[in-house]
């Protein structure tokens, strides 16, 4: 939670940039580079992370005359990073390559192991960790930017639906719709790519 | 292999675990120094003054009343069955005399 003394010093920072202090923003840029890095390596694979941080800031800079001096800047820069990173997934959805949608070997034995009746959470090795990311990043690939980004804020980052719907942009029976309808699709994708 | 509901929740758990604990990517300064470059090149920030730019700011958000408008003006012709030109015709051929360009509009 951004303390008074952080709004009111990240708005005294904004109103020097917008008065022309370009290199003000750098102040915000440092200050804010590891919490947008973290939000956008969330969605976003490990190699192009960098860049769509990149992206981000530079939307900030140019939306900035539409920042409301109400919110923290830190929620606000939020929003455009979840969004940035949605209009990523969109670009790649039309582009996209199916993958194939068998698993590979060292998958399956991740599968049989996390359903394993002994099978205890805090034991996963770094190994399981990196199948289980592979089989997740395999499923999340074939659903739609729109089902991708609301399961991974709500259900893999733990955000409420009105946090999830606030990031978007949506409503929140919106979001809870569409939170039920792609935990089904993803199901059906792990499940489907397994029982083959 | 087959999945019963409390094996999927299972293999739900080590996702969820395995989404969380993806590897944080990490920039140098020389990122962040690209970014100051990028954003200096766009050079200062101005308010949008003239009409056109204006207009592309904030003509849009007309968008939604000028639908609205646009439905309930349809209802309201299809309602008060406003069709001139079927009124027209219609007049014409029941009153065939007394149809004229000069009776048409009510003169």
């Amino acid at each position: 939670m951004p303390t008074h003394t952080t709004i009111i010093d990240d708005h005294d920072i904004v109103r020097r940039v917008i008065a022309g202090d370009i290199n003000a923003f750098g102040l915000l840029v440092r200050k804010y580079q590891g919490h947008i890095l973290a939000v956008v390596g969330n969605h976003i694979p490990y190699n192009q992370a960098e860049e769509v941080a990149h992206d981000v800031f530079v939307k900030a800079y140019q939306s900035l005359l539409t920042f409301r001096f109400k919110g923290g800047f830190k929620q606000w820069l939020s929003v455009i990073a979840v969004r940035t990173c949605y209009d990523y997934w969109r670009k790649e959805y039309r582009s996209r390559e199916i993958p194939m949608s068998s698993c590979s070997e060292e998958e399956q034995n991740f599968v049989e192991r996390a359903t394993a009746k002994q099978f205890i959470p805090a034991t996963f090795q770094e190994n399981t960790q990196k199948e289980a990311r592979e089989l997740l990043d395999r499923a999340l690939v074939k659903l739609s930017p729109e089902d991708r980004m609301v399961l991974e804020l709500v259900y893999f980052e733990g955000l409420s639906a009105k946090e999830a719907a606030g990031l978007l942009g949506w409503s929140v029976a919106n979001v809870k719709i569409r939170l039920f309808r792609s935990r089904k699709k993803l199901r059906k994708i792990i499940t489907g790519s397994l029982e083959d | 292999m087959r999945f019963d509901k409390k094996n999927y929740a299972q293999l739900e758990n080590a996702l969820i675990k395995a989404y969380r604990e993806k590897e944080k990517p990490q920039v140098s300064e020389q990122w962040e120094m690209s970014v100051m470059q990028h954003i200096r090149s766009l050079g200062a920030l101005h308010f949008k003054t003239s009409p056109f730019e204006l207009f592309e700011q904030f003509g849009w958000r007309f968008a939604p009343a000028a639908c609205v408008v646009i439905v309930l003006l349809t209802f309201l012709m299809v309602k008060l069955d406003f069709a001139p030109e079927d009124e027209m015709a219609k007049f014409s051929i029941d009153h065939p005399i007394e149809a004229s360009y000069i009776e048409m509009p009510g003169l």
